[in-house]
């Protein structure tokens, strides 16, 4: 809903008709924003009436398990980190760090193991995907290379 | 050209040692991406687009079509060993095939659904081959309103038929298509709901929402309620191959499965789920031994993996003929063919036929090489679940980052992969499907550009958007959709 509203409110400003082709760059924003906002009345008249969730089933998980916080943060720790460092300090330091912590969030504790494996296969992909022309920035910014 | 000429040419396209080369590393990665948990053959293609800038069009598209149809075959594996489905279509694979294997009837299993997934993938291939031209020569008369119908009709079925709610299903989309209106409006240059950000004007790129809400939805979601105990892997006994009375019980649910699958994959919303339910059910009704079913019948593997693979070759009919994709790979794929500035549809039948018929001819080679991969390799391939599963997610997420930052190498992205990634571990948690934002993100932008090119051809006038049969028929059948199972229920309600 909060998004349909924003659609909305941005749609606003958009032109919802074109001199020649009779719908302008709005109408699409205007369309998904109030669907969104309707739909999501919608399933909140229906959770209000008991409509009921049931998690989906995935391979390794425990749909109708309770939900394990501690690994929960710390897998989402390890998604946001990439926001703050990997401009900073490079794709292979970023993602060994991100390693770490997902191992840790599924329940590893073997700390050193994870950091080689991460170290290592952050450096090869690095290596890799730099040669087949992905841009994937300087290895360590911080030591200018 | 016929038909047979083009494909023949086609096989000289896939014959190149370098094609052959890409269609084993397609078929290795596909195969070891089914029996994996975790990744699935969209993400893996997806993870693959920044890389393909190296490569040339026909080499990668002949890659992709190898990691389609390796997943499948991959899929059924981990179904019949350890009971875990590595995707929606190797469900029905799962319930008798654990069964079978745990009767010390695995290799039994393995078999039948390799040679049906062979099977079936050669036959429904052979229907591609002759379908597709036939479909492309028809799309060369459509007006831009029949294709806008054909999206409507994609938007309504894949809401109404994928997920547990319509209300979700429609959520799902809405979300889809309002993520494709970001960005700069191809037809007058206006940014929209860019929110002063320069890197938004570019748009939000398909590969980063869909690497966010499987990869990271899939690691945040299974994290959550992890399952630390892994489950417990059915020996591989028996003989190699099947008995007589195995095949005899096997062909027939094969050929169904065929004839079920193809033309079910080709319609949106479908996927695998269906046609594979749809051919366990059939088999079961046409079995001489019912009984049988529940405790490992023969007939419950071959015909939903029949269906299964078959129904992969199905999604690259409208893809290829019409540019719309039916399912979220089949959504990766044109994204892949725009990546190349190349638009699927009738007219790269014409200008592109190289590649169209070497990537047609490159699913025959792919099947073999399955084939000969799978058969006879399964037990290598089952030590790849020896993976430890913490190392296993953390690897995804590292692949998942270096295919997001590959992009463009922009923070911008990698907040994005946050928020999308968080928003696919609610949509798991709360059951919304989650292809439908990938077809409202492709198909919206098309859908909007159809509609604005037909009314404007039709100065305004909204009655041009029924003024074909083929609109009219589309749009009624997209408005019934939604409407006969609301109809339905009130009717039940009242008798």
């Amino acid at each position: 809903m909060v998004i349909g509203a924003v659609w909305l409110v941005n749609a606003y400003g958009l032109p919802q008709g074109a001199r020649y082709a009779a719908v302008g760059p709005g109408l699409f924003v205007t369309i998904s924003g109030a669907a969104l906002l309707i739909l999501g009345a919608i399933l909140i008249l229906q959770i209000w009436r008991g409509e009921s969730f049931q998690p989906q089933d995935a391979e390794d998980a425990l749909a109708d398990a309770k939900m394990d916080k501690r690994a929960f943060l710390t897998a989402l720790v390890a998604v946001a980190v990439p926001v703050a460092t990997m401009g900073p300090l490079g794709m292979p330091f970023t993602a060994t760090l991100s390693f770490v912590l997902v191992a840790n969030a599924f329940g590893s504790r073997r700390w050193w193991m994870d950091l080689t494996c991460g170290a290592i296969l952050a450096c090869a992909s690095w290596f890799l995907f730099s040669q087949l022309g992905l841009q994937l920035g300087r290895f360590f910014p911080p030591l200018g290379f | 050209m016929d038909t047979l000429g083009l494909l023949l040419q086609g096989f000289g396209v896939a014959l190149q040692p370098v094609n052959l080369m890409w269609a084993l590393v397609g078929s290795v990665l596909g195969t070891a991406i089914g029996i994996l948990p975790g990744i699935g053959p969209a993400l893996t293609i997806a993870l693959l687009l920044p890389v393909t800038t190296a490569l040339a069009p026909t080499s990668a598209f002949i890659m992709f079509a190898g990691i389609l149809y390796g997943a499948m075959y991959g899929g059924s594996t981990t179904s019949i060993l350890l009971n875990t489905p590595g995707e929606a279509g190797s469900m029905m694979t799962a319930l008798e095939g654990n069964k079978m294997a745990r009767a010390g009837r695995g290799a039994a299993a393995l078999a039948t659904a390799a040679i049906g997934s062979f099977v079936a993938g050669t036959f429904a291939t052979l229907a591609l081959t002759f379908a597709a031209p036939f479909v492309a020569e028809l799309a060369f008369y459509f007006k831009p309103t029949d294709y806008f119908a054909i999206t409507a009709l994609a938007f309504c079925s894949v809401a109404v038929v994928m997920g547990a709610s319509r209300t979700r299903g429609f959520i799902s989309l809405f979300l889809g298509i309002a993520i494709g209106v970001i960005g700069i409006d191809a037809m007058t240059g206006q940014p929209r709901l860019t929110f002063g950000n320069m890197q938004l004007l570019r748009g939000i790129a398909l590969t980063v929402v869909l690497v966010s809400l499987f990869a990271v939805g899939e690691i945040l979601y299974v994290a959550s309620r992890y399952r630390s105990v892994p489950g417990v892997m059915a020996p591989v006994k028996g003989k190699l191959w099947m008995t007589r009375e195995d095949f005899a019980r096997s062909w027939k649910p094969w050929l169904r499965g065929t004839a079920i699958g193809f033309p079910m994959g080709a319609l949106p919303g479908s996927g695998s789920e269906i046609p594979t339910m749809l051919s366990y059910t059939l088999e079961r009704k046409l079995s001489k031994h019912p009984e049988q079913f529940g405790k490992g019948a023969i007939e419950g593997v071959a015909g939903p993996e029949a269906a299964n693979n078959a129904a992969a070759a199905g999604i690259l009919v409208p893809l290829l003929t019409l540019g719309l994709p039916t399912s979220a790979t089949a959504a990766v794929l044109l994204a892949a063919f725009q990546n190349y500035g190349l638009q699927p549809g009738p007219f790269l039948f014409t200008s592109n036929p190289a590649l169209i018929w070497g990537l047609i001819a490159s699913l025959y080679v792919g099947n073999v090489m399955l084939l000969v991969l799978n058969l006879p390799l399964v037990g290598i391939w089952v030590q790849l679940l020896r993976i430890p599963r913490p190392q296993l997610y953390a690897g995804i997420l590292v692949f998942a980052m270096i295919g997001v930052w590959g992009l463009a190498g922009s923070w911008v992205d990698l907040a994005i992969m946050f928020v999308v990634g968080l928003a696919g571990y609610v949509m798991r948690v709360y059951d919304f499907p989650i292809a439908p934002v990938l077809i409202g993100l492709i198909l919206g932008p098309m859908a909007e550009n159809q509609l604005r090119t037909a009314l404007a051809a039709g100065q305004g006038n909204p009655m041009v958007l029924v003024s074909t049969p083929l609109s009219a028929i589309l749009l009624t059948i997209a408005v019934l959709l939604l409407a006969l199972p609301i109809l339905l229920k009130r009717l039940r309600a009242h008798a």
